[in-house]
């Protein structure tokens, strides 16, 4: 049989095609951008895909918020910020492989990530040991700012350890003693648990506790053990979308009507995306955006919400603040240099329009961790537009988390 | 050196042809040299080896003996936990953490070979993700040893000692890069001499016709088996060279996405070919570099290529480029 000439494309010329479109979207990265100036380069990696991405999300348009406020005010030294985004896809290994990447490919100036508290944790390793400036917007275990406490690596979220203490004394006041834990079992679940475990026990309680993968989805099973506990307060511990899928079952368990609900977070993310039914209980929220009596929140909001058409939340507060300690810690060291920069950082202030809160908001020297205050308060079906969380208390971290109790011992290298 | 430039195409059609050969090893030798021009750092040139090297090693099985494992990322990962035991808790030596690496990684291959040489087709395949499930589950498991999730870490690649002379492979990256060049052109060298080699002839004879063979007497599940734990082997001395590259080894190296991974790279290289799986490597580190700088969706991207390579190049992007010589 004879072949007959296809009119039109051919099969060959829609693969020549393809190859030379494939290879013009390889040649120019479309987030980088020629400039007059030599841009300073931030990294950020976060977990834009995988369980944690909501939250991911928000630290990054915080950030890009942040960076576009400062590029129309000089930049970081006078030159223009170029932010570089990669996504961890919440995977260690990836993490560390695009670490590395931003700062041997990119030459990234400083390396800002992860929400992911085990792959900040891993990443605090690949920048200590090429000597980049890192800031953790948003991992929370300990080490990070405690008995593993590096020079170059300053954090914005709190600890663990500030989250349990802030919101146990209100958890035990509104449900009692008896606690049952569903908790992610990574870094950040390991050690948030021990917190509350020691804070618990210093009030004579007791509890029983479940380790879940940290992208779990069915806690049925648990939820059974859970109820079978009789627990006055169930600690929801998990993050993002498990945490998400964890309250969907408690409530289509009717759980909610046999037990308390609480935990250290609960974020704006998570709460919007669960029924009303299961936006209750006693949490922490590490910086709350409807603080009418502080001007400069009110100002920060209404800019956000009109840049963005979102109201900001604790993730967004952080890529706010990140972006701020660069240009800050740059401006005052008049340096990028690892040291300097790091120097620089070591007691500084937070102006009232970076903190957007009250009180003095500093990054403790002895272990670069910043002291915000923690918003302790009751979640709630929403009053308004996105008002679902009623503060109850700002607790000043430094006031519950001693620099004694870090177990940080910080060394500059030689 | 010299033992790696020779050709190690096993398929008797093919004629013996220096000069691709030459070609490939000017590349890697002056890797260093040309990448900061295209965008490339020294890191990632490793990645291509190491996976290069996982995917070679994989193809030893599958692409010369005929048989499917999708879960060769167990090799690869226990490579990568055998080396980081070592310079975690042990002691600060880069050769004891590879033989570490080897030891652990060859050992299991061994054990689930064994276990698994008798069954075929869709059987063999699935034992094999079974088996890397359950190590990854260990790891992910073992908080106290493997440091479960968080993977292990706290331990860095030590210089090598050569008498007086020491190679800071710690610092330095291109000397680094040599030196998984170095294990790449051993480990090659090797796998070249075994596809010479009767035992070669007789893993390709298995994959022509495992029937015909075992007629002519030989063992073919033994030979299966033999396959499997060299190929585990050449996998796991890729791994313990990932954990030298990150300073760090987690539970994912174990899982199954990386035994799909190095699969792919495999199929899209060429799994008749003895560079075939290193080319794979190359195009698929590459992309995964670049595009994923650019999109969230990065891995839908490699997944279109490896559609579209299956489809229209189903030997591969290197056996399309040699029947096109051929032709």
């Amino acid at each position: 049989m004879e072949s007959t000439p296809t009119p039109g494309v051919g099969r060959r010329t829609l693969i020549k095609s393809g190859v030379a479109l494939g290879a013009m979207s390889l040649a120019g990265p479309a987030i980088i951008q020629a400039r007059g100036e030599t841009p300073v380069k931030l990294g950020w990696i976060d977990p834009l895909t995988g369980s944690l991405s909501a939250l991911a999300q928000s630290e990054v348009e915080g950030a890009k918020y942040a960076v576009s406020v400062l590029n129309k005010k000089n930049g970081i030294l006078g030159r223009p910020i170029e932010l570089l985004v990669e996504d961890s896809a919440n995977d260690v290994g990836t993490g560390v492989a695009k670490a590395r990447k931003l700062i041997d490919r990119d030459h990234v100036n400083m390396i800002f990530g992860d929400v992911n508290s085990g792959i900040a944790y891993a990443i605090e390793g690949v920048t200590n040991e090429k000597k980049i400036f890192h800031i953790v917007p948003g991992g929370h275990t300990d080490e990070i700012t405690g008995k593993d406490c590096k020079w170059n690596v300053f954090r914005i979220c709190n600890t663990t350890s500030m989250d349990a203490n802030a919101v146990t004394g209100e958890l035990i006041k509104h449900y009692g003693k008896r606690w049952y834990f569903i908790t992610p079992d990574y870094a950040y679940g390991h050690t948030l648990q021990a917190a509350f475990i020691r804070a618990l026990k210093k009030h004579g309680g007791e509890y029983q506790a479940a380790m879940m993968p940290i992208a779990a989805s069915d806690f049925s099973a648990t939820l059974i053990k859970a109820r079978a506990y009789k627990p006055n307060v169930l600690l929801n511990n998990m993050g993002g979308l498990a945490q998400i899928d964890c309250m969907k079952q408690f409530v289509q368990f009717g759980m909610n009507k046999q037990m308390g609900l609480g935990g250290a977070l609960y974020e704006l993310e998570s709460i919007k995306a669960v029924p009303p039914v299961a936006q209750t209980g006693w949490w922490d929220m590490e910086w709350w955006w409807n603080q009418p009596n502080v001007p400069e929140a009110v100002a920060f909001v209404k800019a956000f919400r009109a840049a963005t058409g979102k109201t900001p939340s604790a993730r967004h507060w952080f890529g706010w603040v990140a972006i701020h300690t660069a240009k800050m810690a740059a401006e005052k060291a008049k340096s990028l240099e690892a040291i300097k920069l790091a120097r620089a950082t070591e007691g500084m202030e937070l102006p009232p329009d970076v903190a957007l809160q009250p009180g003095k908001v500093f990054y403790r020297a002895g272990d670069h961790q910043l002291m915000p205050n923690i918003f302790v308060g009751q979640v709630h079906p929403p009053k308004g537009d996105d008002n679902v969380f009623t503060v109850a208390d700002a607790v000043p971290g430094a006031s519950i988390w001693p620099l004694a109790d870090t177990g940080c011992h910080m060394a500059y290298p030689a | 050196m010299s033992e790696t430039t020779i050709p190690a195409m096993a398929d008797r059609t093919q004629q013996r042809n220096w000069l691709p050969l030459a070609a490939i090893w000017l590349v890697l030798i002056t890797v260093p040299i040309w990448l900061p021009y295209v965008g490339g750092y020294n890191a990632l040139a490793s990645r291509v080896l190491v996976f290069g090297l996982a995917a070679m090693g994989l193809n030893l099985l599958l692409g010369f003996t005929g048989t499917m494992s999708f879960g060769h990322a167990a090799y690869f990962g226990l490579g990568a936990y055998g080396a980081g035991f070592v310079l975690r808790y042990w002691i600060h030596s880069t050769p004891l953490a590879m033989l570490a690496a080897i030891l652990l990684g060859t050992a299991a291959g061994a054990l689930f070979g064994a276990l698994m040489a008798k069954r075929t087709g869709i059987y063999f395949a699935m034992l094999t993700i079974a088996f890397a499930q359950i190590c990854y589950y260990v790891a992910y498991s073992w908080n106290s040893v493997t440091g479960g999730y968080d993977g292990l870490r706290g331990f860095q690649r030590a210089p090598l000692h050569f008498g007086p002379y020491i190679v800071n492979i710690r610092d330095n990256g291109v000397l680094f890069y040599y030196f998984v060049l170095a294990v790449f052109a051993i480990c090659t060298g090797l796998m070249a001499m075994l596809l010479r080699s009767p035992l070669g002839r007789s893993f390709i004879a298995i994959r022509e016709n495992p029937r015909r063979t075992r007629f002519l007497g030989i063992p073919v599940e033994r030979h299966v088996w033999i396959s499997f734990t060299i190929s585990a082997f050449f996998t796991s001395v890729a791994g313990g060279l990932y954990a030298l590259l990150n300073n760090f080894a987690d539970p994912t190296a174990l899982f199954y996405v990386i035994s799909g991974n190095i699969v792919i790279m495999a199929v899209m290289g060429g799994m008749r070919s003895f560079w075939g799986p290193l080319i794979g490597a190359a195009v698929f580190v590459t992309l995964q570099d670049y595009i994923s700088s650019m999109t969230v969706n990065w891995m839908s991207f490699i997944g279109m290529i490896f559609v579209a390579v299956v489809l229209f190049f189903p030997r591969g992007l290197l056996g399309f480029i040699g029947r096109r010589r051929r032709a």
